[in-house]
This record gives structure tokens, C-alpha cells and sequence, in this order.
């Protein structure tokens, strides 16, 4: 028989592994590729043979995963992927098949797709690999997505770190108070900002409503900013309106 | 199902229709696939990327093949409907998952607890 073209030699993943199961068959449409080790770690799914051959997934390539128990719909328990790609089966062609190239006998006129099985012999794993893998999905968000209502400027305000290290007082403070917490690289920070807005004043980019003066709470909070002149401490008393 | 600790992603789903999906926790729900294929399941968890993960799956592949999946999750990019339940109602889901993330905003009274400023575009 012959090698999968796809499986390569590489170390496994040493950083950012939520979670290893070890003795794990791996499926690729119907056939097994042997047994090895899972690697679901937060850059990518990667299955490792026991010979040291493998392949790795990207997380923005898999369609779904799901937990399979149905006994008559494959014999074994299963960790089930689904990947918008095609990889070659043994025997078949010569040449890996580019993505998007059609098979004949399949109808997969829009989409490629490969469906693995994760077969663990510990089949109790199943539900921490599953969870492993939503989490790790959750870091690769779609970068296609067409909504840009979901594009927020700025950094994200991580108010629970925010609120560790400031115990009792108020997560927030006025500009002057700001400046005076400012590190060095904070302080560099806002004077490029400053420069960036000063230079963009006159542009078409939405900024519009943005004054240096009064702006640094709104960069902070990472917000998009309402086209309504900003007050200093307008935000103060917010009682939110919807 | 959680409200998200992510400032981001509270914020998104305010802004986004995704809160409705949210506010569809434990029912059972149909959701369609970008492949045509369908999984009808009870909703655990839909982040603000509408990634969605359902639980007691009945999955029905593009070739209208069943299977019973213990959990499924799809990644919001493959999500192409998700079917609403006849018997929710989807204005006053929307207003108490709205509360809901209120709630953590606002906990604490004013000028305490965690001050996230929303878009006051809608008014």
C-alpha cells in the first residue's frame, strides 16, 4: 500500500497544549491512518503516529467537531472532524489534489471537505478532548467575517486584570489621574495616538468625534466612539438609554 | 450558558443579533449548515463569533444520512440559518439577555463595578 502524501515528520506541539490523549487511531474517510497521539493544542489540531509521522489541522478549517457515541453510525466512539480541505487517500491518485479539485464520484461541487475520526481507547477522554477543542476553536475566530459591526478599534479592556490590581478603587479614572498612572510605554502610546489624530483630523476615517484632549477613556475601553463631540466626563454618571 | 468575560464579546453580541442565539440556551434548536447539512440539538453554548455547541445532536449529512452526535460544535463561518423555536419570543429574549449583560455591567451600582461604555448609536 502506499504512505499518506500528507503525513510529514515534525515535533509535537510543545506550547499552548490544552489537551494530549495518547493511543488514538486516526480515521480519514473510512480509512485508518494507525495509532498515535492527539496534540489539541491552541495553534492547531495535530495527530502524531507512533512512528513520528503526522499532519496537523488548521483550527479555521474545521468546519465542526462532535462527540460521537452512535454505535450504528460508526463502531467506534469517536471524536468526529470536519475540514473544509482535501487531503490525498492513499492509493488513489498520484498527485495530492489541490483544494476545491473535484473527485468524480463525490458531489462536492462547492466545498472540499475531509472527515477525520479521533478514535481514543480511553473513550472517557472524549468529553475533555471535545471541550479542548471548542476553546481552541474559539481562539481562531472567523477573519472573513463580513459584519463589520464586529470590528472594534482599539485594544479590549480587560476589566477583571484591571480590577485585580486595583482592589476597591474605581476601574476608571479621569484624564488627569490617567496621565499620572501612565508607564513610560503608556505615555509613548498616547503621544503616538495623539499624532495619529492630529495628522487625521482632516480625514475622511471615522474617527469623527474624537479630541485628543478628552479621548484617552475612549481608547482605553477600546469602544467605538458615538460622531457626537466627546465631553470630559460625559460618561461619568451613564444611565444607559437603549 | 455564561455571559462571556470579554469585554469584546459582550459588546458584539449587544450590537448583534447574536444575543438572540444566546437567549436560546437549553432549547432544542435547528441549526442549518453552510454544507446543507442540518444538526437539531439543544443549544449549550453560542459565543458572539456564533460558534454554537449543541448537545443530543441529530445530524443529517449533506447526503441526508443520520447520525446521533453526543455534542456538536460549528464554527460560526459554517453556521447559514439557525431555526428559532416557534414557541420563543424573540423581542423579549432579546431584552432579557440585554439585562443580563446589564447586570454584569452595571453590578455594583454606579460608579462601581466594571464601566463599559456601548455604542449610544440607537437610540
Amino acid at each position: 500500500g502506499g504512505a499518506m502524501s500528507f503525513l510529514k515528520r515534525f515535533p509535537p506541539p510543545a506550547e499552548g497544549v490544552r489537551h494530549q490523549q495518547p493511543d488514538t487511531e486516526a480515521v480519514l474517510a473510512g480509512r485508518s491512518l494507525g495509532a498515535g497521539t492527539l496534540y489539541i493544542a491552541e495553534s492547531r489540531l495535530s495527530w502524531l503516529e507512533n512512528s513520528g509521522v503526522g499532519f496537523s489541522l488548521d483550527y479555521p478549517t474545521i468546519s465542526l467537531h462532535a462527540v460521537s457515541r452512535d454505535l450504528t453510525a460508526y463502531p467506534w466512539e469517536h471524536l468526529y472532524v470536519m475540514v473544509n480541505a482535501k487531503f490525498e487517500e492513499a492509493e488513489t491518485k498520484e498527485a495530492p489534489l489541490a483544494e476545491g479539485e473535484e473527485e468524480e464520484d463525490s458531489d462536492d461541487d462547492a466545498e472540499p471537505i475531509a472527515e477525520f475520526r479521533f478514535v481514543p481507547s480511553d473513550k472517557s477522554a472524549l468529553e475533555a478532548m471535545f471541550s479542548a477543542m471548542c476553546e481552541c476553536q474559539a481562539l481562531h475566530p472567523d477573519p472573513d467575517d463580513e459584519d463589520s459591526d464586529n470590528d472594534y478599534e482599539g485594544d479590549e479592556y480587560d476589566v477583571e486584570a484591571h480590577e485585580l490590581e486595583q482592589g476597591d478603587i474605581p476601574t476608571f479614572y479621569t484624564y488627569e489621574e490617567g496621565l499620572l498612572h501612565l508607564t513610560a510605554e503608556g505615555q509613548a502610546t498616547l503621544e503616538r495616538l495623539e499624532g495619529m489624530l492630529a495628522q487625521s483630523v482632516s480625514s475622511q476615517y471615522n474617527m469623527a468625534g474624537v479630541r485628543t484632549e478628552d479621548s484617552i477613556r475612549e481608547y482605553e475601553d477600546g469602544m467605538e466612539v458615538d460622531t457626537a463631540p466627546v465631553v470630559a466626563g460625559q460618561f461619568e454618571d451613564a444611565e444607559v438609554d437603549h | 450558558m455564561e455571559i462571556s468575560h470579554s469585554v469584546k464579546e459582550r459588546t458584539i453580541a449587544e450590537n448583534s443579533l447574536v444575543i438572540l442565539l444566546q437567549g436560546l440556551h437549553g432549547l432544542v434548536t435547528t441549526v442549518d449548515l453552510r454544507d446543507e447539512s442540518t444538526a437539531t440539538g439543544r443549544v449549550t453554548n453560542v459565543d458572539a463569533f456564533m460558534n454554537v455547541r449543541l448537545a443530543e445532536v441529530t445530524y443529517t449529512d449533506r447526503q441526508g444520512a443520520v447520525s446521533h452526535l453526543d455534542e456538536l460544535f460549528v464554527t460560526g463561518r459554517n453556521v447559514r440559518y439557525v431555526h428559532i423555536p416557534d414557541e420563543v419570543d424573540i423581542r423579549a429574549t432579546i431584552e432579557r439577555q440585554l439585562q443580563i449583560i446589564h447586570r454584569v455591567r452595571y453590578f455594583g451600582g454606579r460608579d462601581k463595578g466594571r464601566k463599559e461604555f456601548p455604542r449610544t448609536k440607537h437610540k
